[in-house]
């Protein structure tokens, strides 16, 4: 068999293109995916030649995003990364909408889980301004207030028990937080059938 | 805002929603006789259940399913130029091929009696 040069040489274009849009996969992955692709564009331009051939694989920014798509749901299924999670939520969901909501609140979640440790370090380092204050007889007070003067009568709960309990409220908000996104994505996966390939599906 | 779609443009929309919703079965029951690679499965789809799929559709599903442990690939190289990637079922991916076929036939009996009347009304 002889190799069509100008065949393989536009394959290869088409398949850096692919390789360019799937950064941030496993290196093995990418290898294996590109392997299968040029595979798959030389045999079919034997046949129905090269232009049908690259349109059969589709835009190649296109196809990288739904090989992305899928190995980032798939991989934030059973993940304890923050961010491997996150990257995965941007994809689980049927609606444009719920994806982003699901990011959003993930991330919202997120900024109380880091302010709850910074509380923690701010108490070690000015631990008279900052606490868990309350005003005598107004329970509605309360609040953590981090290098800042407390207000004039004010009371301080917990004192240096802060760091400890701050610290040990945000990992439980961010196991809470981890088991709501772990469920959002099972939830979608389970329904699932290939929906978020709809658009490329003929 | 309302939108005018034409109700041939609505229905096939429609067909498309039914046609993604069968891909993982599709894909699944084609594996099942015997080992397939690639260009061999999407010729498949289209000769025996009339899906013309792009690779571009098939692949990435391909590696959803596989990282699911539902199916597993080996490559095979038949001649320098032509290395291939045969995808075959695993235990789990015939389980749940069986499960799905089961749901396919009930559920498809039940719509084909709703539909019969509408289909005699056409005929008619």
């Amino acid at each position: 068999m002889t190799k069509d040069f100008s065949v393989e040489s536009r394959v290869e274009r088409y398949l850096d293109r692919v390789r360019t849009a799937l950064q941030g996969l496993p290196e093995r992955q990418i290898d294996d995916i590109m392997r299968e692709l040029r595979a798959h564009a030389i045999e079919l331009a034997e046949g129905k030649g090269i232009e049908a051939a690259l349109a059969s694989l589709g835009d190649p920014v296109d196809l990288a995003k739904a090989y992305r798509a899928e190995s980032q749901v798939v991989r934030a299924e059973c993940s304890s990364s923050t961010l491997v999670i996150f990257l995965g939520l941007r994809h689980a969901g049927r609606t444009r909408a719920g994806r982003f909501l699901a990011t959003v609140l993930y991330v919202f979640g997120y900024v109380y889980v880091v302010a709850l440790w910074l509380a923690a370090g701010d108490k070690l380092f000015f631990p008279s301004r900052t606490g868990l204050w309350y005003l005598p007889g107004d329970w509605k007070s309360l609040a953590l207030r981090t290098n800042d003067s407390p207000p004039p009568g004010a009371h301080e709960l917990l004192g240096w028990w802060l760091i400890p309990a701050a610290i040990f409220a945000g990992w439980v908000l961010r196991y809470l937080i981890d088991g709501v996104a772990h469920w959002w994505i099972r939830r979608y996966r389970q329904s699932e059938d290939g929906s978020h390939l709809a658009k490329r599906a003929n | 805002m309302a939108t005018n779609v034409s109700p041939a443009s609505q229905t096939d929309k429609w067909e498309v929603q039914v046609r993604k919703g069968c891909l993982e079965m599709a894909i699944l029951a084609s594996l099942w006789p015997a080992r397939l690679y690639g260009l061999e499965m999407l010729d498949c789809l289209e000769r025996n259940a009339g899906l013309v799929l792009s690779a571009g559709t098939v692949y990435p599903l391909l590696a959803r399913l596989k990282a699911d442990g539902l199916v597993e690939s080996e490559w095979v190289d038949v001649d320098v130029v032509h290395p291939r990637k045969y995808y075959s079922l695993t235990p789990a991916g015939r389980r749940r091929a069986i499960e799905m076929a089961q749901v396919w036939v009930r559920f498809s009996a039940g719509i084909s009696g709703l539909l019969s009347p509408v289909l005699k009304e056409d005929i008619a």
